[in-house]
């Protein structure tokens, strides 16, 4: 991994800002609202396996300087709490609820084989060690993983989820720049190096052209 | 938030809207239009399964011409000013997430990826490219030597994509380089967004065309709809109205023709009497299962709901399911495989804006001659502009990268730009839809998707994912790299002229059962190189006017 | 100053507001009005003759304001990426002075005539720079970028406000007896005056009706109402040109009435597209995006302008008829 710093693009920008202008609607401003202001308590997972849990989405979303990380861990225990599923259960694997169970207890054990302690207390460089080669499908644990394919588990469900959380949070669409809720108004400017008023402002490499 | 009433409270997904006479109106936040209403016990004249393209064409059509008509659709039915958020994770309401067995040696993705579950099924969520069938994909075993033929005649069909475009007000450009001469689309293309000059820019580089793409929102106002904002959420909903869904052109015309349609109304079994005939349709609705009566039942749930719902009406007097005396129910299951080529620009191109495909390019649907074409089909591929979760999501599960390397990766999101395939993929017997052990919810088998590319398909894919990179390194994109994926669902009760090979026939009558119908993209018999909805709504208005016609005979 | 520090002030250029932009115009045209309206005396002379330049003016201005109105709009979307931008809405603003300030025949009565002739010439440099602006995308010359690149039709207006504005002068200064006196080039007779403007009215006509068509076929003419001024306007702009050529007493009435009628349009139009505003996503309440979006308000007021003009043109035209 490369060194624990990000610098976004847009420092200044914050989608937040459009709270209150017809950039947001009232449905959007209430699934938003609802997502910052209520983390849904863990009902899901275990203490243990939550604990792993949250130690890798610190690792797959790294957050260093950030007062409150966006959280991540508390919806996918919801989303597993609640069955909301993706809508595609590979044949090779198990539901999601067993997947997710094994999958923490099964990095738990790739912690213990290589490093002797559980995955959340581990270095960060360790951690991401053992992710690498969790997503190269290289298992020191390979009993812990039992029937759950170590690659796919990693890929189409643990990163997938985690991701799929992280970048709907207003934090995320501001740090890349991404115009955010748009709707009634919309943007009229789409060429190249174009941007209405209310989006990020063009980065400094855009401003330039 | 306190004080004022929540706006997603009132969920169209916990109780059904349709309901004591009156159905939402779309174009409105809160209000209702009326609608007919028929009691179960009343034998209607057409049960239809799915209000997507093909349900919804042909509830539309069918109460036109006077028909009784009760369409079931499984999930909700929303109004889009209201309902729909400009957020990713809230709008996967518009999706089918029930679990589905996903198998075979290239196990799609399903959900979000192909399946939609509401009022205007997947048109709902789908990405409003509009393209036509090559006229000779509709004999492609005769002319092209793959595949199978249909059973209709393109110069049919083409008279068909006319009136779904009408419908559909199609914003589409003035010359269309592929192809026989087309009539001019009823609205003007749209302005081409950065992402679409990329692809432009590319294509000039390389000398071939491009165009502007014929997408399925407005360039102007339309009846109560506004024009399309650029806002660019289109695959999670259009809050504007903008997008021409079926859910806003054909459900409109149903209900006001006097057609009923039943939301959060799941159909499990089409029942059938001592001879074999279709009798109506049980369905779950309100907490209870309920029956209604029908004297014909057109099934319309998709590629993977419409053969499931098939292989579970089995009787005594249809072993195998229903209508499956080929055997064929389920099977030339197709995809089209998606893979992708995304490339980092000097400038911001912020896809985010406009429908996420503005440019197009078929020039591999119709370049039979050219040498460096080593695979049977063909592939069109399209701009790019996927909101970020998708994005997201789409680079974890094809390269695994993770931590500060994908966040810094995203945060290029801005400078980014993609081409995408549409690629065509052989019917193949055994990519099919069958029934697994699991239960659902309601006690109904779950479906078991089996997928696999054959050789042609890889060679298909391969030579895109060649053809795309080179395009976008002419367009001066930096540090490609590539994804894939699937798209879209056709095939799996396909039509055809012989029982023996086929499941319905040219009209969507089932073979076995007379007073039992197909009609959606599970009808196709090839996939072609091009986004599928545009064929199935024509197909459906071609089988609305005949079955309209066959009642006109007495035939049905 | 740093890189960033110049994005920093980039960014602060940039956001300058369309609600910036729209008081700016209003501004800069209240402000065109009131210095031409105080430049401009009562002068005794023929009352045809004064009519007539009245109303030619007034017309001229009236286009000057809407040309004024749009480019500031089309260009503050364009985020003033290119200085030469502003160029189109003073000079607008410079030709609306022009046009309400009454010509004198001293020495300053050059400038005005100076103001329409710069208006024709950045509006002529403006249509180049369009026109290259269309051909270097990619499509080159195709219906997508004629509809959606730098319009062609915008710098056309502002050269037709800046042509109209000099026509006016060249009627305002036609000596009322029919003697020519010489000592000035645009020396017409008032019936000859009468017939350049409404050559120029004729062809303005026309080419702001084929504007107007281009971007209501980009509409697709989704409401009937859209074909008026593709039709009443060419129709009268032919009328006119039709009696430039051979004036007669009957032609005249008719063409009067149609002028009137596109007069009318103009205003009619313009409530269209308010109204069409309205319809976009989030209406006016939303205007910062839909103003834009929408259907341009200030465009069709611009055929009231030109109405006026050839109502003048038939005026001076009319005198011809009656001293012969
Ligand atoms: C993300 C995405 C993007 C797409 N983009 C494009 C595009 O750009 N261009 C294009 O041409 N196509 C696109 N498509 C594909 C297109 O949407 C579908 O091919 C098309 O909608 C299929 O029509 P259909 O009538 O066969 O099924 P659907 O439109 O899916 O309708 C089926 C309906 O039946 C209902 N149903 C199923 N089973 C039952 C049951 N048992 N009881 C009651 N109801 C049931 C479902 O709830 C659903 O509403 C896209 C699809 C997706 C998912
Ligand atoms: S880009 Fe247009 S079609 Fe897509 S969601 Fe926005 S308004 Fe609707």
């Amino acid at each position: 991994m490369t060194d624990d710093r990000f610098d976004s693009p847009y420092p200044r920008y914050d989608v937040l800002e459009k709270w209150d202008t017809p950039s947001y609607n009232d449905q959007t401003r209430e699934a938003l609202a609802k997502r910052m202001d209520e983390v849904p308590p863990r009902r899901f997972f275990t203490a243990a396996e939550f604990t792993t849990l949250q130690a890798v989405c610190a690792r797959v979303v790294p957050q260093p300087g950030r007062a409150a990380p966006v959280p991540i861990a508390p919806f996918i225990d919801s989303d597993l709490h609640a069955g909301r599923g993706t809508g595609t259960r590979y044949a090779a694997m198990p539901d999601d609820r067993t997947a997710w169970r094994q999958g923490m207890a099964a990095i738990d054990a790739e912690a213990k084989a290589r490093h002797g302690s559980t995955f959340a207390e581990l270095a960060d460089a360790q951690q991401d060690s053992i992710l690498s080669a969790i997503n190269q499908g290289e298992c020191a644990a390979s009993g812990a993983w039992r029937d759950l394919p170590a690659q796919d588990f990693f890929r189409k469900l643990l990163l997938k989820w985690i991701v799929s959380v992280y970048y709907v949070h207003p934090a995320a669409m501001s740090e890349i720049g991404y115009g955010g809720p748009a709707s009634p108004r919309g943007y009229v400017r789409l060429g190249p190096n174009e941007a209405d008023p209310w989006e990020a402002p063009l980065s400094e490499k855009g401003a330039r052209q | 938030m306190s004080g004022r009433v929540s706006v997603l409270d009132d969920a169209a997904e916990l109780r059904p809207r349709a309901v004591s006479g009156r159905a939402p109106d779309v174009f409105s936040r809160e209000d209702c239009v009326p609608m007919a209403q028929f009691r179960d016990e009343e034998e209607v004249d057409f049960a239809i399964v799915g209000t997507g393209c093909g349900g919804g064409v042909l509830a539309a059509k069918l109460a036109e011409a006077g028909g009784s008509v009760v369409a079931f659709d499984a999930g909700p039915f929303f109004r889009p000013l209201a309902d729909f958020a400009s957020d990713e994770r809230e709008q996967e309401k518009l999706y089918w997430l029930e679990e589905r067995i996903s198998d075979g040696e290239n196990p799609i993705e399903l959900g979000s990826n192909n399946s939609g579950r509401c009022v205007g099924g997947s048109t709902v969520h789908f990405q409003m490219v509009a393209l036509r069938f090559r006229p000779e994909w509709f004999q492609a075993r005769t002319k092209l030597g793959y595949g199978a033929d249909w059973p209709v005649d393109w110069r049919e069909m083409w008279r068909y994509y006319e009136e779904v475009e009408k419908a559909c007000s199609i914003s589409g450009p003035i010359r269309y380089p592929w192809g026989p001469k087309r009539g001019r689309y009823p609205y003007r293309a749209h302005e081409v967004n950065a992402a679409g000059l990329v692809l432009a820019r590319g294509a000039e580089a390389l000398g071939i065309d491009w165009a502007p793409t014929p997408l399925c929102t407005l360039s102007a106002p339309h009846g109560k709809s506004p024009p399309c904002v650029y806002r660019g959420m289109c695959k999670i909903g259009c809050s504007t109205n903008a997008k021409q869904s079926v859910l806003v052109t054909y459900i409109p015309r149903a209900l006001a023709a006097g057609a009923e349609i039943r939301d959060l109304a799941t159909v499990g079994r089409i029942e059938t009497d001592r001879w074999g005939r279709a009798t109506g349709v049980a369905y779950f609705r309100e907490g209870r299962w309920r029956f209604q009566k029908a004297r014909h039942v057109i099934v319309a749930g998709y590629s993977i709901e419409t053969p499931r719902l098939l292989l579970n009406s089995h009787s005594a007097r249809h072993p195998d399911g229903l209508a499956n005396s080929s055997g064929l129910v389920g099977r030339h299951l197709m995809v089209h495989s998606n893979h992708a080529v995304w490339a980092e620009f000097d400038e911001e191109i912020r896809w985010y804006k406009g429908p996420p495909s503005m440019a197009c390019c078929e020039h591999w649907n119709y370049a039979d001659d050219d040498p460096t074409k080593d695979f049977d089909g063909g592939y069109a591929f399209m701009s790019q502009g996927p909101l970020p979760s998708d994005f997201a999501t789409s680079i974890v599960t094809n390269s695994g990268e993770f931590g500060m390397d994908l966040r810094a990766r995203m945060a290029k999101y801005n400078r980014m730009a993609g081409l995408k395939m549409v690629g065509e993929t052989m019917p193949q017997a055994d990519n099919r839809v069958t029934l697994s052990e699991g239960k659902d919810d309601l006690g109904l088998p779950r479906p078991r998707v089996t997928f696999g590319y054959c050789d042609n398909d890889k060679r298909l894919y391969a030579h895109a994912l060649d053809f795309m990179g080179r395009m976008i390194e002419a367009a001066e994109g930096k540090n490609r790299f590539e994804t894939e994926g699937t798209a879209h669902l056709m095939g799996g009760c396909r039509m055809g002229e012989d029982p023996k090979t086929s499941v319905v026939n040219a009209d969507g009558r089932s073979w076995d059962v007379p007073n039992l119908w197909v009609c959606d993209g599970s009808l196709m018999p090839t996939g072609g190189g091009v986004n599928p909805s545009m064929t199935i709504l024509a197909n459906a208005a071609r089988i609305a006017d005949r079955m309209i016609a066959a009642g006109r005979r007495g035939e049905v | 100053m740093s890189a960033r520090q110049a994005a920093h002030r980039e960014r602060g250029s940039r956001s300058i507001g369309l609600d910036a932009v729209a008081a700016g115009g209003v501004i800069a045209l209240v402000a065109a009005f009131a210095i031409g309206s105080a430049l401009r005396p009562e002068r005794k002379s023929d009352p045809v003759h004064r009519r007539a330049t009245r109303k030619a003016r007034d017309g001229a201005a009236i286009l000057g304001a809407s040309v004024l109105m749009d480019s500031a709009m089309e260009h503050f979307r364009g985020g003033f990426h290119n200085r030469a931008m502003v160029l189109a809405p003073a000079t607008a603003a410079a030709s609306i002075a022009a046009s309400l300030a009454e010509p004198r025949p001293d020495r300053t009565g050059r400038l005005p005539r100076l103001g329409h002739a710069l208006s024709f010439a950045v509006g002529a440099a403006g249509l180049g720079f369009h026109f290259y602006n269309v051909t270097k995308r990619p499509g080159g010359l195709s219906w997508n970028n004629l509809f959606y690149a730098a319009p062609l039709g915008a710098p056309g207006a502002l050269a037709i406000s800046g042509l109209l504005g000099l026509t006016s002068e060249a009627l305002s200064i036609a000596p009322v007896d029919g003697n020519r006196t010489g000592n000035e080039a645009l020396a017409w007779s008032l019936p000859e005056a009468g017939r350049g403007l409404a050559l120029a009215t004729g062809g303005s006509l026309l080419v702001t009706a084929a504007e107007a068509g281009l971007l209501h076929f980009r509409g697709a003419f989704h409401n009937p109402a859209m074909w008026l001024p593709v039709t009443v306007p060419p129709a009268t702009g032919l009328f006119l040109i039709g009696e430039a050529a051979n004036p007669t007493d009957s032609g005249r009435e008719v063409t009067r009435w149609a002028a009137r009628g596109v007069a009318v349009l103009g205003v009619v139009g313009t409530a269209f597209h308010v109204w069409g505003v309205h319809r976009n996503m989030g209406g006016w309440h939303n205007w910062r995006q839909t103003s834009l979006a929408g259907p341009p308000t200030p465009a069709p007021i611009s055929f009231t302008g030109l109405a006026m003009a050839g109502l003048a043109a038939l005026d001076a035209l009319g005198s011809e008829e009656r001293s012969s």
